[in-house]
């Protein structure tokens, strides 16, 4: 993955030819995908067709069997699973992954967006933490060092209507501001969020 | 190295708000080593023997003038085995089910044969097959050894007393025969009141002669019968409990578990909770998580080692025992202890990247653990390939290492070598951990 300033005409983020197998069993064929700057795509398809593994790729969180994913912007990543710590509040697991990311002050960083995602600032472990609430906190990690480039697994899978509106609040004002957004949903309502809507079946993009 | 650190101090913060692990952690090894301790304790101790008292030993025996007290004999050569008497049959019985470790018989006419000082009486000695037959037998042979030593005296008087009756003449007594002897002293005495001549004058000669000789038999005797003697002096060193291997294993042993078990669970901890696709966006790099688990396995594997220490120097100190060097060697201790965590704790995020989980990690973990510790302390006289094994491995290093720290007069040779293995074994199983981690997939 390589990292510069974006220009005009060049996407935020690029997968070329990405393919990812496990062992035997391919989970993604060779993919193409890009995004650009004020762009949202949606992805769908049915449970196994490659979507987490696609976002994971272009994350970085998963290396691909074959091909490259080429980065200009700095992306963040909302898995599917809360990935957080479960024995740390939700203000450490913000300052520890603020100071992984390279925040300036991570600190006010895990205050503002503690205040933003309307999460407890207390002592209490992040994994006594409501569905809700750990959903939010796993998204407002996503967005510790001010990426440009957000890619949501099923943010709202777990999340109650009122919730999921609060929440697309939150991340749908990203491509206003020059950013582009990809998300993951299987709520077919959901989709109108989107400017482009790509669908993965075995692996392939249909 | 800074994300490395940061990681190590959340691993530390999670470890401290998880009291119940920390102490299972903590005591489980400890109640181990006490464990291992009472084994080795136990190899030490004195194996069961039967004696089986076919000739019905009496209370005393007879020999050469000297009268041995059967029981009071058995209770001083049975200082190396644990002689219990008990009838031909049960011996037996017992020798096939593992409950005396050997049977030693006294046969028909023992005693008739050692108060006839004609032909040497025979013992029957019978072990079971296995791994303490060769200790047993040295023991064995130890107790025959004893009980020669103790007849020898008997049978050296004996035979000195013939030859003072042979110099001096008397009345002496053979297999009940009594009888009267000239003696050279007579002998010469008679010969001195017959006329000169040459043939007398060589016996004279002879018997001046013999005479002389046999009044250095003393102690050429009792020389030729211990051409080297061994004198036991007492003293007041350490017991076993306190001794220096016991506190080399319970230290290494206390480090050992609980740097695997820490180290293993913790990696597979970050997969557990779904963090490490997180971190491998290029926020901490998996060589980086891998010594951030190490570190933490030093930090907290080096800091229970130090209070172990502590309180060994501690009780060492206030049972005033002699020997070692609970306290002045303390820093060389510390840099043992960070070294023989480390080295194990990259040995257990070896353990954690192949097992993924943190559930199957610790279990795996406990299961290398005893392996571990006990290939190290296998003799290596005996399974050779325990030996080798165990090389590969921190737990016989870190023993050798804090032996020779606290105990050897200058350890300095034996310390740098055992660094130098911990160093690279750490180095090498860290960098298994580090390829191993490709599987730690999201």
């Amino acid at each position: 993955m390589t990292s510069a300033e974006p220009r005009a005409a060049q996407p935020l983020l690029a997968a070329h030819g990405v393919a990812r197998r496990f062992g035997n069993r391919v989970a993604l064929e060779p993919t193409d995908i890009e995004l650009r700057a004020g762009e949202t795509i949606a992805l769908i398809g049915p449970n196994g067709a490659g979507k987490s593994t696609l976002v994971a790729i272009l994350a970085g969180a998963l290396e691909p069997s074959e091909g490259t994913v080429e980065s200009h912007a700095r992306v963040g990543w909302v898995p599917q699973r809360a990935a957080l710590y479960r024995r740390l509040s939700a203000r450490e697991n913000l300052e520890l992954f603020g100071r992984l990311e390279g925040e300036d002050d991570p600190a006010a960083a895990a205050g503002a967006l503690l205040a933003e995602f309307e999460l407890p600032d207390d002592n209490r472990a992040a994994g006594a933490l409501s569905v809700g609430n750990r959903q939010r906190l796993n998204v407002a990690l996503a967005l510790l060092g001010t990426p440009r480039v957000l890619l949501l697994d099923e943010p709202t899978a777990s999340l109650d209507p009122e919730q999921r509106a609060r929440l697309w609040d939150d991340v749908l004002s990203l491509p206003g501001r020059g950013g582009a957004v990809c998300f993951v949903t299987q709520h077919d309502d959901e989709l109108d969020r989107a400017d482009r809507v790509l669908e993965l079946r075995d692996g392939r993009l249909v | 190295m800074r994300r490395a650190l940061l990681i190590l101090v959340k691993d530390l913060r999670v470890l401290k708000r998880s009291p119940f692990l920390l102490g299972v952690l903590v005591a489980y090894p400890l109640v181990i080593a006490a464990l291992v301790g009472l084994v080795a304790g136990y190899s030490t101790s004195k194996p069961r023997v039967a004696l089986v008292d076919l000739d019905q030993l009496p209370a005393t025996v007879v020999v050469g003038g000297h009268t041995f007290y059967v029981n009071r004999t058995i209770d001083e050569i049975s200082r190396n085995v644990r002689l219990v008497r008990l009838p031909q049959g049960e011996a037996e019985r017992e020798l096939r089910n593992g409950r005396v470790v050997a049977v030693l018989t006294v046969p028909y006419g023992f005693v008739a044969d050692l108060e006839g000082m004609v032909r040497s009486p025979t013992l029957r000695y019978e072990v079971a097959p296995g791994g303490l037959r060769p200790r047993l037998t040295q023991q064995v042979q130890a107790l025959v050894y004893s009980l020669n030593r103790q007849l020898q005296r008997a049978y050296i008087g004996t035979n000195v007393q013939y030859v003072r009756l042979i110099l001096h003449g008397g009345q002496g007594s053979f297999l009940g025969q009594k009888f009267d002897v000239l003696g050279l002293d007579g002998a010469q005495r008679e010969l001195s009141q017959l006329p000169r001549g040459p043939r007398l004058d060589a016996l004279r000669d002879f018997v001046h002669d013999a005479r002389l000789a046999l009044a250095q038999t003393d102690s050429a005797l009792k020389a030729t019968a211990n051409p080297i003697e061994l004198h036991e002096i007492g003293n007041q060193g350490r017991t076993w409990l306190l001794g220096a291997q016991v506190q080399a294993y319970a230290l290494a042993l206390t480090l050992t578990f609980l740097a695997l078990v820490l180290a293993a669970g913790a990696l597979a901890a970050e997969r557990d909770e779904n963090v490490i696709g997180r971190l491998a966006r290029g926020l901490v790099r998996r060589g980086e998580l891998v010594v951030a688990k190490v570190a933490l396995a030093a930090v907290v594997g080096g800091g229970l080692g130090l209070a172990v220490t502590l309180v060994f120097g501690a009780i060492v100190q206030a049972g005033n025992v002699q020997g070692g060097e609970p306290w002045g060697r303390l820093p060389l201790v510390v840099v043992g202890l960070v070294l023989a965590a480390a080295a194990t704790g990259a040995v257990g995020a070896f353990v954690g990247a192949l097992a993924r989980e943190a559930r199957a990690a610790s279990l795996v973990a406990v299961l290398v653990v005893l392996p571990i510790v006990f290939l190290g302390i296998v003799p290596r006289e005996i399974v050779p390939a325990a030996g080798w094994v165990s090389e590969a491995l921190p737990f016989a290093h870190a023993v050798r290492f804090f032996a020779s720290a606290l105990y050897d007069v200058s350890p300095w040779h034996v310390v740098a070598r055992e660094a130098v293995w911990l160093v690279a074994l750490g180095g090498v199983f860290s960098l298994l951990a580090r390829a191993g981690m490709r599987r730690l997939t999201v």
